[in-house]
C-alpha cells in the first residue's frame, strides 16, 4: 500500500493530469455553493438504473456515474476499458485493473485543500471531524518515548489511592470524584490549561490539579501523597486549614472556587460577577437556578436566575411535595403518618420538594413590581440551565444553635437520572406543575436532560466522629470504592445501597455549541 | 400485483425526492456530521477500527482489499449502532421533512 497510486493511475495522470479528479471532486464531493449542491442533487444518480444509490462512482475517463452494489460501474469499466473511477462519497480512487482502491499523494493533497475551505460554513458545519494527526513536535516526542499503554475495557489506569494526612479523608474523596469526572479528565489530559500566574505555577491550584491528573493516570499503583495539594488549599481557603475533620461539601465548593479564581489569575476579576466567566470550572459545573415569585393578587411573575455549582437538598420532615395530596398513599412513597411531616426517601422526592411551589406566608409579603402592593406570593425553584456535571448535596448535617445532628436516613438515588420534570421549561404557567408526568415533547429531545451517576461520596459515623469514603465509576459499568489509600472493586448494587451524601452525575449527551 | 409494482415505483420516487431535498439544502451533510460525531462519542468508530486492524492482520496487508473489509465489517457496524443514536437521527429527519412544504 503506497501513496504513489498504481501504474495505471500514474499513466492516467501523465496523460490527463489531475484536472479530471479536481473537477469531479469540486462539483460532486466538496460542493462549495448552494448552486453546486442543486446540480449534485439532480445528477448524482446511476446512469444505468437511474437510482441515487449508495457508493456511486464517477468514471474518470468519461461522463458516467454508476453504482457499486449492482456492479454498474464495473460493467462500464470493463466494456469501455475505463479502469479508473472515483467514489463520490469519499473521493477515493478505484483501479479496476488492480481490483482495489489506490492512494495517491497528489490527489489526497487536492482533496485536503477542498475540505479545508471555509465555504463549508455555508452549510453551517463547524470544524467537521477529522482524525488526529501528530504535529512535528508530537512526532518527535512519540519517537523518543516508544512505550505505549493500551487502554481497554479491563484497564484500571486512573485508579490510585490517596494517603490520609490526618483527617483528610474529606479531601481525598473530592479529589477522587474530580479525577474521575470524564470531561474534567479530558480537559487536563489534553493539556488545555495555560497558567495565569507565569513563573508561579507552584502556587496555581489548576496547575496542581494538572499535576495530580498526571500522577493518577501515570499507571503507578502505589498511593499518592497529596501534600502539595493540601498546602495549596490551606493557603487559599484559610477556613479549611487545620487537621480537624472538615465537611466534604464545603471542601468541594472551596476547591471549585479557588480553581475558578486561578483560571483567571490572582489579579483577575474581582468577583463582581464570579460565574460569568468561561473557565473550565464554569463550563462544567455551573448551572442556572431559576426562581419565580408569583404575586397572588395580579399573577405577575418575577423571575431571577442564579448561577449554582451544586444543588443542596433538604432531608428531614417538612411539607409534602404535593400540596393537594390529603390522604397518605399506602406503601413506600415516603409519607409518614401525619400529612404535614413528610420525609423524602429518594433523590427524586427531594427534587420534587425542591421544585414545588412554596407559599410565602403573610410574614413574608413581597412588594409586587406590577401592581405595587404588598401581597402574599408563591415562590418556585426550577432548573433553567443544566450543568454538564450536576452535584447533589443531601443535607445530612444540621447545625442549629447548640444542636448538631446527622440525618442518617437512607435516601435512594438512581444510576440514571432524567432532569426534565425539574426544568423551567416543564413549569406550567399557572403556578407550577399541575402534575408530575413527564410531558412528551416531540420537538425537543428529552435525552438532553439525562444524567449518569459516576461518583458517590459517603459519610459514615456521627457528626462528631466520622469518616468519608467514596465510590467512583471507571468505564461504563465498573465501580470502585476509594477508602483513602485502599481501592477495592465494588458492585453497582453496593453503590446504590450506600447512604449517599454527595452525588455526582454527568450529562449523557453533550451538545456542541 | 400491479398495485405492488405501482407502490414500489412510488416509494422509489419518494426516496429520490427526499434525497434530493436533503442534498440541496445541505441537510444531508449536517446529518452526516452529526452522525459521525455521535458514533465517535459512543466509541463505535474505535471499535470498528480495531476490528479492521484485526482483519488486515489476518488477511495480510498486501492481500486485503477494501471490498474485503466492507464485507466483513458492514454487518457488525450495523449491529453496533446504539439505539439512541438511531432515534436521534430519525427524529432530525422527521423534523426536517415536516418543515418541507412541498413533499
Amino acid at each position: 500500500m503506497s501513496v504513489h497510486g498504481c501504474q495505471h493511475l500514474s499513466a492516467f495522470k501523465a496523460a490527463k493530469g489531475t484536472d479530471p479528479f479536481r473537477i469531479i471532486y469540486s462539483y460532486f464531493i466538496a460542493c462549495p455553493s448552494a448552486d453546486a449542491r442543486r446540480i449534485k442533487a439532480k445528477s448524482c444518480v446511476c446512469h444505468t438504473c437511474r437510482q441515487p444509490t449508495l457508493r456511486l462512482h464517477a468514471c474518470m475517463y468519461c461522463i458516467y456515474f454508476g453504482c457499486y452494489g449492482a456492479k454498474h460501474i464495473h460493467e462500464h469499466a470493463k466494456s469501455k476499458k475505463h479502469n479508473l473511477a472515483i467514489d463520490l462519497t469519499y473521493g477515493t480512487v478505484i483501479c479496476f485493473s488492480c481490483e482495489d482502491y489506490v492512494y495517491d499523494k497528489d490527489l489526497e493533497d487536492i482533496a485536503r485543500s477542498f475540505s479545508q475551505k471555509p465555504s463549508l460554513n455555508l452549510v453551517n458545519l463547524k470544524d467537521p471531524f477529522s482524525s488526529w494527526e501528530p504535529s512535528e513536535d508530537e512526532l518527535q516526542l512519540l519517537k523518543k518515548n516508544p512505550k505505549r499503554r493500551k487502554v481497554d475495557a479491563k484497564s484500571t489506569v486512573g485508579l490510585r489511592g490517596l494517603i490520609n494526612l490526618g483527617n483528610t479523608c474529606f479531601m481525598n474523596c473530592i479529589v477522587q470524584a474530580l479525577t474521575h469526572t470524564p470531561i474534567l479528565r479530558d480537559f487536563f489530559l489534553a493539556d488545555r490549561h495555560t497558567c495565569q500566574m507565569p513563573g508561579e505555577s507552584k502556587q496555581c491550584l489548576v496547575c496542581e490539579m494538572a499535576r495530580l491528573f498526571q500522577e493518577f493516570y501515570s499507571g503507578i499503583c502505589t498511593p499518592h501523597i497529596p501534600y502539595k495539594l493540601l498546602h495549596l488549599v490551606w493557603t487559599n481557603a484559610r477556613h479549611l486549614a487545620g487537621y480537624e475533620q472538615q465537611d466534604a461539601h464545603e471542601f468541594l465548593i472551596a476547591a471549585l472556587d479557588v480553581l475558578h479564581r486561578h483560571c483567571k489569575g490572582t489579579n483577575g476579576m474581582s468577583c463582581s460577577n464570579p460565574h460569568l466567566c468561561n473557565c473550565i470550572i464554569d463550563q462544567i459545573f455551573t448551572g442556572g437556578l431559576q426562581s419565580d415569585v408569583t404575586c397572588k393578587q395580579c399573577n405577575n411573575v418575577s423571575t431571577t436566575i442564579d448561577p449554582i455549582w451544586d444543588i443542596s437538598l433538604d432531608l428531614g420532615p417538612g411539607p409534602p411535595a404535593f400540596s393537594s395530596h390529603s390522604t397518605p398513599s399506602p406503601g413506600g412513597t415516603g409519607f409518614t403518618n401525619s400529612p404535614g411531616n413528610y420525609e423524602p426517601t429518594s433523590l427524586l422526592e427531594c427534587l420534587k420538594r425542591f421544585t414545588r411551589p412554596e407559599h410565602l406566608g403573610s410574614s413574608a409579603k413581597i412588594k409586587c413590581g406590577k401592581c405595587h402592593c404588598y401581597q402574599e406570593s408563591t415562590k418556585q425553584l426550577t432548573m433553567k440551565k443544566l450543568p454538564v456535571v450536576a452535584c447533589f448535596h443531601l443535607k445530612r448535617f444540621e447545625h442549629s444553635t447548640g444542636y448538631h445532628k446527622k440525618i442518617s436516613t437512607f435516601v435512594s438515588f438512581p444510576d440514571e437520572l432524567d432532569m426534565t420534570p425539574f426544568m423551567s421549561s416543564s413549569r406550567n404557567d399557572n403556578n407550577g406543575f399541575s402534575n408530575q408526568i413527564i410531558q412528551d415533547m416531540p420537538t425537543s429531545l428529552s435525552c438532553d436532560n439525562k444524567y449518569s451517576l459516576f461518583a458517590v461520596v459517603n459519610h459514615c459515623g456521627t457528626i462528631e466522629v466520622g469518616h468519608y469514603t467514596c465510590y467512583i465509576r471507571l468505564h461504563k459499568d465498573q465501580w470502585f470504592k476509594c477508602d483513602d489509600h485502599m481501592i477495592t472493586k465494588a458492585t453497582i448494587t453496593e453503590v446504590l445501597n450506600s447512604e449517599g451524601y454527595l452525588l455526582f452525575y454527568h450529562k449523557q449527551i453533550l451538545e456542541y455549541e | 400485483m400491479a398495485d405492488l409494482q405501482e407502490r414500489k415505483i412510488k416509494d422509489a420516487q419518494m426516496r429520490a425526492t427526499i434525497n434530493q431535498k436533503l442534498v440541496e439544502t445541505g441537510e444531508r451533510e449536517r446529518l452526516k456530521e452529526l452522525l459521525r460525531t455521535r458514533l465517535v462519542e459512543c466509541g463505535w468508530r474505535d471499535q470498528l477500527k480495531a476490528h479492521c486492524k484485526d482483519i488486515v492482520q489476518q488477511k495480510g496487508l498486501e492481500h486485503v482489499t477494501v471490498d474485503d473489509l466492507v464485507a466483513e465489517i458492514t454487518p457488525k457496524g450495523r449491529a453496533l449502532v446504539p439505539d439512541n443514536v438511531k432515534k436521534e437521527l430519525l427524529q432530525r429527519i422527521r423534523t426536517f421533512l415536516s418543515q418541507q412544504s412541498n413533499i
